[in-house]
């Protein structure tokens, strides 16, 4: 049984897939030959398998289009539980749509529906792997592998103090992976006017060159789209990342 | 020779004269408030070089002092009871940010109710902070300590704040006569302060004291603090020796009053172990053989002394002027825990005595002498005891009637 | 001191905020401290108070050039008196150069500001410490999911004040809290007016003792906006004359932008989901009408 830490998943549901390549998501941390991955993606689960080459099942739940500008993933939560429900073999339909119903009530009749019937629309679609996820045996106590206990060893405070000795090291942290909507400059309308676009960027991601070019920092640039709001000759435009990233790709 | 008579708060301040204190953060309260208006005196006269300033409360005390010391300067502190609990938040923070500075708390009852009078309780809150503690029992000692606990905290193994703990009104307005020590021989033992890479510098970009999410490095950071909680067991007992040499006085971690030989000791912290050594003299003078075993250092805890004093005894007689509520006495319960087990370990019986300042008399020491020599001989300790007498009821019940409180027993 | 920034093409084109910290995409707080930030440089103590930017700094990551320390929500101020003397100290005892002095600047949310800051802060600017105070203003405890503060609008809906008339107390003056103090500069601020902002950091910058800039910092989280709103909300809540661009100097309040004519407030809150309760299912006409005169009166008032 585990609690809190799950380290020994029986399944792993990926709500969003661009998590996946972030280490610090974890989200192909502990997965064994029984763990199934359930991925809401577009793409097809043998792709995922050729790309992941983890060692247990994986399985694509097809998400609904992205809806509107802002690539929010319609009741995506509702199409994982429904998935997830028929993967573990052990929930009904009308228990599904009970609790369903119940949890999502307090946003009105109208969201329950439309998450009601992601839900189950997924519940069927699962329907070939039903029961597919069993509860994994506990680590025995017979033969378990010994934790690598270490003695701390005393060090020097200016290191053993919570302090970062140097400057501008969040640079190391890849905030573009935020991103649902890459900005694009079309440098034929940019006006090279030297400052609004970088200057209205929140976090350092437009840097502005000699020759007064600016240029996005793809590894920082989080998506807001600030940018794109204040040019005057509307010279950013917002382009969605999957279409972005095809593009960068060929 | 420059010998004085001082108060333990004028003691207190001389320590922070001596060490040449740059930066006094205060905040008034009672018992401590004469020595922040003592040094604040000495640095307005220019007699010492350092900066007071009043915050307008101790949370914010004590934040402007580790802030200074995380700057790079050498920082002397002040306060006692509901100031230190006001600042709590603080004590266990500012532990964290590894950089030394002093802070004398004047130990004073906590409420409720609210009160002046002295005990331990307020000083040993602060037990799980970060801050080392050493407790004193004359006003000698207070000033001795200070100097050692900027020596200490300095320590390049250690780095941690220190408080140094004197009983309010028994100590901070009682006139002892004191040695000063000469400016020049406190230099050589208490060099000029150093940052060891702790400071802000326009030169050197430092974020201290960040958030950090993710358990494995947050336990990495707590446990290295009590790992350098724990180094300061030996740098404490080189800067006492270091301080021995210098000016002659001994000051261990653990003080051993006739222990050697003795069946029986007594174990307590603070001034009123003087009273106990006094019980001490005239009980071997009645012919048992008892002594006194008086922890300095209480943080890091001296477990090794303890044991060696200790293991092998009939019976140890704790008494604590402090309550954990609902549990008892706060050094009996660490005490056990470090003879539990141990071949050897002696009876343990526990007293709560002196809350709120009150006394505890020659009478009363020599019948806990007598208890515990009757538990050693039963081989049983008796339940703890409060040092509470009849008379001391019959008072109370005249003040109940005032209050117009109705007098009911739960049994 | 001669005004550098007159217009925007003197503004910085050098952003010295490091990119890669984790505060949301559109942050309003972020806005303003990252051009407040290439103004005032790296030699700087950013003194932080709990908030959403106590994320700025987290182990092993810091966006800062120079340097930074987390205190606790009540007592940044202290922390800031606390650096600022101890560099005093330095500099008097010649322990360190004249080039190695910072400018302690203390970094707090509306939360710390409006509240459990204002002690420390009230006597930070009594004893006269010469510091910077950046407050970002998002008008609600944001770090913990936007609950009521002192700097919540009037009928604004937030987590702790769900119903449908919102929080039914008023903002806290915190501009006129500070100006009671004699302080020697307070501005008010927004990251969609940058050159206002740039001019109000430099005349700060000219000066020494407690100086606040209030920044209001719209938040696209807390306040239920798309991101790429952020600017052109900041924008109406001056045009809508709900946030006052002024300074207090020389004992004196100016208004550097006078809004004229004013943009109705409805057309600022309706942008935002955490007024969207005054106008679905039903306008609220009277909470409207109650917010649209309190600042018709506030601006009868200026001259």
């Amino acid at each position: 049984m585990e609690r809190g830490v799950i380290t020994r998943p029986d399944l792993v549901v990926v709500a969003d897939e661009t998590l996946v390549p972030i280490p610090a998501a974890g989200v192909l941390q502990g997965l064994s030959e029984r763990t199934v991955l359930l991925l809401g993606s577009a793409e097809r689960r043998e792709t995922w398998q050729d790309r992941l080459k983890v060692p247990g099942p994986v399985l694509a739940l097809p998400v609904s289009a992205q809806s509107g500008d802002h690539g929010v993933l319609a009741q995506i939560g509702a199409s994982c539980a429904g998935a997830a429900a028929r993967l573990l073999g052990v929930i009904r339909r009308e228990s599904l749509a009970r609790a369903l119903q119940e949890e999502i009530a307090k946003f009105g009749s109208a969201a329950v529906a439309a998450n009601l019937e992601c839900a189950l629309a997924a519940f069927d679609a699962m329907a070939p792997h039903a029961g597919l996820v069993a509860a994994s045996a506990e680590i025995g106590a017979g033969d378990y592998r010994a934790p690598e206990w270490v003695d701390l060893p005393l060090e020097e405070a200016a290191v053993a103090a919570p302090d970062i000795h140097g400057a501008l090291t969040s640079e190391l942290a890849i905030t573009g992976t935020w991103r649902t909507h890459m900005p694009v400059i079309d440098y034929e309308r940019c006006n090279r006017c030297s400052w609004i676009c970088s200057t209205f960027c929140p976090d350092s991601a437009i840097k502005v060159a000699a020759d007064h070019t600016p240029r996005i920092d793809l590894d920082h640039c989080k998506g807001c789209l600030v940018c794109v709001a204040v040019c005057p000759p509307h010279a950013i435009r917002a382009v969605p990342e999957r279409e972005a990233a095809r593009e960068h790709s060929r | 020779m420059n010998r004085v008579l001082l108060t333990g708060n004028g003691a207190a301040a001389w320590g922070a004269r001596l060490a040449e204190a740059d930066y006094i953060p205060s905040f008034p309260i009672t018992p401590q408030t004469e020595i922040i208006e003592t040094l604040e005196r000495w640095c307005t006269d220019g007699e010492m070089d350092g900066t007071v300033v009043t915050l307008e409360s101790e949370h914010s005390m004590i934040t402007a002092a580790a802030a200074a010391a995380a700057t790079g300067v050498r920082v002397f502190t002040a306060t006692s009871s509901q100031g230190l609990m006001y600042g709590m938040e603080m004590i266990y923070t500012v532990a964290g940010w590894r950089a030394p500075f002093v802070l004398v708390n004047v130990s004073r009852a906590l409420a409720t109710p609210v009160t002046l009078e002295p005990d331990h309780t307020d000083v040993l809150g602060a037990r799980d902070s970060g801050f080392l503690q050493i407790h004193c029992a004359t006003c000698q000692e207070v000033l001795d300590s200070v100097l050692i606990a900027y020596r200490l905290g300095e320590d390049a193994r250690v780095r941690l704040p220190a408080i140094v703990n004197e009983d309010g009104f028994y100590l901070s307005f009682t006139r002892e006569p004191v040695e000063l020590p000469d400016p020049d021989a406190v230099r050589r033992f208490l060099p000029p302060f150093r940052s060891r890479g702790i400071e802000f510098r326009a030169s050197r970009p430092i974020s201290q004291a960040v958030a950090v999410l993710g358990s494995a490095p947050y336990s990495y950071f707590r446990y290295e603090a009590h790992l350098a909680a724990l180094a300061a067991l030996p740098a404490y007992d080189e800067a006492a020796a270091a301080f021995a040499s210098e000016f002659g006085r001994r000051w261990p971690a653990v003080e051993a009053y006739r222990a050697e030989d003795a069946e029986i000791v007594y174990f307590m912290i603070g001034s009123f172990a003087t009273k106990a050594k006094d019980a001490v003299d005239r009980l071997r003078e009645a012919g048992r053989k008892i002594g006194l075993v008086r922890p300095r250092l209480l943080r890091p805890y001296p477990e090794g002394a303890l044991r060696q004093h200790l293991l092998g005894k009939r019976a140890v007689i704790v008494i604590d002027q402090n309550l954990s509520m609902g549990k008892g006495g706060v050094l009996y319960a660490e005490l056990a825990s470090a003879l539990y087990g141990r071949p050897g370990a002696p009876l343990l019986v526990s007293f709560v005595g002196a809350l709120g300042g009150r006394d505890i008399t020659a009478e009363e020491f020599y019948e806990m002498a007598k208890v515990a020599r009757q538990a050693a001989d039963a081989g049983v300790a008796p339940e703890p005891r409060l040092l509470y007498t009849a008379g001391e009821l019959r008072e109370l019940r005249t003040l109940q009637a005032i209050a117009g409180a109705e007098r009911r027993t739960i049994t | 001191m001669t005004a550098m920034i007159r217009s925007m093409k003197d503004l910085p084109s050098m952003h010295l905020l490091g990119a890669g910290t984790a505060m949301c995409a559109g942050c309003g707080g972020l806005e303003a401290i990252h051009q407040i930030y290439d103004l005032i440089g790296g030699k700087t103590v950013f003194v932080n108070a709990a908030g959403c930017m106590t994320l700025l700094s987290t182990y092993p990551f810091t966006p800062f050039r120079g340097g930074w320390i987390y205190t606790s929500m009540a007592s940044a101020p202290a922390g800031a008196q606390g650096v600022r003397d101890a560099l005093d100290i330095l500099l008097r005892k010649q322990r360190i150069a004249r080039d190695e002095d910072m400018t302690a600047v203390v970094l707090a949310g509306d939360g710390a500001s409006f509240g459990m800051g204002l002690s420390a802060t009230s006597a930070a600017i009594e004893r006269g410490l010469d510091f910077l105070y950046l407050c970002y203003d998002n008008e609600g405890y944001g770090n913990t999911g936007q609950q009521t503060s002192g700097a919540t609008p009037h009928a604004a809906c937030t987590s702790t004040d769900s119903g449908e008339r919102g929080y039914r107390g008023w903002k806290k003056d915190l501009f006129a809290i500070w100006a009671a103090h004699r302080p020697a500069y307070a501005a008010t601020v927004i990251g969609a007016d940058p050159v206002d902002l740039a001019k109000k950091i430099e005349r700060a910058l000219s000066l020494k003792g407690p100086r606040l800039i209030h920044a209001l910092a719209p938040c696209p989280t807390g306040w239920d906006f798309e991101p790429q709103d952020a600017i052109e909300i900041g924008r109406l809540a001056i045009r809508s004359g709900m946030f006052p661009l002024k300074e207090y100097v020389g004992g004196a309040v100016v208004h550097t932008r006078v809004p004229h004519p004013r943009v109705p407030v409805e057309d600022y809150l309706r942008r935002q989901g955490r007024f969207a309760h005054l106008f679905a299912p039903r306008r609220n006409d009277r909470l409207l009408a109650e917010i649209q005169a309190q600042v018709d009166a506030y601006w009868r008032g200026v001259a």
